[in-house]
């Protein structure tokens, strides 16, 4: 029976969209983390009956045939990248962005990162680098009798070092944006790659046409919405649940059948 | 005597072929832009099932094709903005996948690596002029109900919604895609409306679904339990009979 194993895809897919939103509702308070999304795509049809086809011999042709599809898959898990709520946080070197764009962050591999946790410190060198001590680029190097730092909204760093009143210019933070965001890569670590689907970095000034400002002393909040994922699984746990129902009815009618020659 | 299992046998043939469309009902349950489909049934008028013995009136069950609705599903919220939902039924966007035209319900689309907006699956979105094609660059792009997109205020193409006179045309092709089967030809639909940052959930009704699934179960058993007194029938006929 095909029913069983369209429902076991029912269920497969029900379980892929439960382990999406554990995973949104797991990075609630994630720095910079955009929640994801699983959209469902119907699978192939087999053409039992095809539309059209004669259905007698007096020339009467079928009007809509008949279609039996397979099941459900997942078509993609996308993320939604719209704004997470700026945090305050009072942080020197905490930035975040208000708008679009990533910030680009080097990995110890040499190849280029972006995220939008712009929860950033610094290091031994006096360095600006993210959590895990990866720097951030533009190298930005903040000197060690810096008393005030400020960080512009189109991302000029200013210093104040000690015993001047004139705030220095160090360096000037860039965004990256993507033609189609949703393609990169989540690498974790609040990290994101650039993949063929993304389409190449395009690299800007914070507040130019198509790059959000900076905003000092904030981070941006996850954008997961606790209440919608709640019901979000509450459907997912129910529609489960009514895949489950159909493998037992058509197993039970399998028993049936198979009871008749006893 | 044997009419009764065949009849009998024809019904659960549909029975498990009406299950199997529950069941991909239920499974689609979730999916954006799902239509929900029943198997529509009659009896046989051609070839009536024959038996010298008895008189005419049985019919086989037969299933003559299926039943979509194409009615509208609910909205719902994404916040992203190249999600859209059509209100209206019966109308679709139009698509280019290669394989030539396709149309859907589902329009949760994305960006290329070259800006052009296609579905999760690659096909492109059609507009009035072709492709899409969105400078990203210029600013998010919103679209208006009757499907302009404009960046920035300024217009930047339009999406093409379109329907058809009649709806039976159209085969479903798997990933959300619908596929023009017969030669009719799509036209603009005016009346539709494009709803940004919004998909359209699968017009599944989970309640009615589940009672079709109890329904069939308990068919399918009362026709077996028929074809098993047909059995006992003719085998104490035959009992009895060669006692003699």
């Amino acid at each position: 029976m095909r029913a069983l194993r369209t429902a076991a895809s029912g269920m497969a897919a029900q379980q892929l969209n439960v382990e999406v939103i554990s995973n949104n509702i797991a990075n609630m308070n994630t720095v910079g983390f955009k929640r994801q999304r699983a959209e469902f795509q119907d699978l192939l049809y087999q053409n039992v009956e095809r539309m059209g086809a004669q259905s007698s011999a007096q020339g009467t042709v079928v009007p809509t045939g008949i279609q039996i599809g397979a099941g459900v898959k997942a078509g993609s898990v996308y993320r939604i990248t719209d704004q997470g709520s700026p945090t305050q946080t009072g942080g020197r070197y905490d930035v975040a962005i208000d708008g679009r764009g990533y910030f680009q962050v080097l990995l110890p591999s040499g190849e280029t990162a972006f995220t939008r946790a712009g929860n950033f410190a610094l290091n031994g060198e006096g360095q600006l680098v993210t959590d895990d001590g990866y720097a951030v680029q533009p190298n930005i190097s903040i000197p060690q009798d810096a008393v005030d730092v400020s960080i512009s909204k189109s991302g000029q760093v200013q210093v104040i070092t000690a015993g001047t009143t004139e705030p220095s210019i160090v360096g000037q933070l860039e965004l990256a944006s993507f033609f189609n965001e949703a393609g990169l890569e989540a690498i974790g670590d609040n990290l994101l790659m650039e993949t063929a689907a993304s389409g190449a970095a395009n690299v800007g000034t914070p507040g130019d046409v198509g790059f959000g400002q900076l905003l000092h002393g904030y981070t941006e909040a996850s954008n997961v919405d606790a209440v919608a994922e709640i019901s979000a699984l509450i459907i997912a746990q129910r529609a489960y649940e009514m895949n489950s129902k159909v493998i037992t009815t058509a197993d039970q009618m399998l028993s049936v059948s198979a009871q008749v020659k006893s | 005597m044997e009419n009764a299992a065949y009849v009998g046998l024809s019904r659960q043939m549909t029975l498990r072929r009406e299950l199997d469309i529950v069941a991909n009902n239920i499974a689609n349950a979730d999916t954006t832009g799902f239509k929900v489909e029943q198997l529509l049934l009659g009896a046989e008028i051609g070839e009536r099932a024959r038996n010298a013995f008895v008189r005419p009136g049985v019919s086989f069950v037969l299933d003559n094709g299926i039943g979509r609705d194409y009615g509208q599903g609910s909205l719902e919220q994404t916040g992203r903005n190249l999600d859209f939902a059509i209100e209206g039924e019966g109308a679709f966007f139009e698509l280019d996948d290669g394989a030539g035209e396709a149309y859907t319900r589902d329009g949760a689309f994305t960006l290329d690596p070259e800006g052009r907006l296609t579905t999760e699956g690659g096909a492109a979105v059609q507009g009035d002029g072709g492709d899409i094609i969105l400078d990203r660059a210029l600013g998010e792009p919103s679209v208006a109900a009757d499907g302009t997109i404009s960046q920035n205020g300024n217009p930047v193409g339009r999406l093409s919604v379109v329907r058809f006179d009649a709806l039976a045309a159209l085969e479903k092709g798997g990933d959300g895609l619908y596929r023009n089967a017969s030669n009719a030809t799509a036209i603009e639909a005016t009346d539709a409306q494009v709803r940004q940052g919004m998909l359209e959930g699968s017009n599944v009704n989970p309640i009615l679904e589940i009672t079709n699934l109890i329904e069939i179960q308990r068919a399918y058993e009362s026709v077996t339990r028929m074809i098993e007194n047909t059995n006992d029938l003719s085998r104490r006929a035959v009992e009895r009979l060669g006692r003699a």
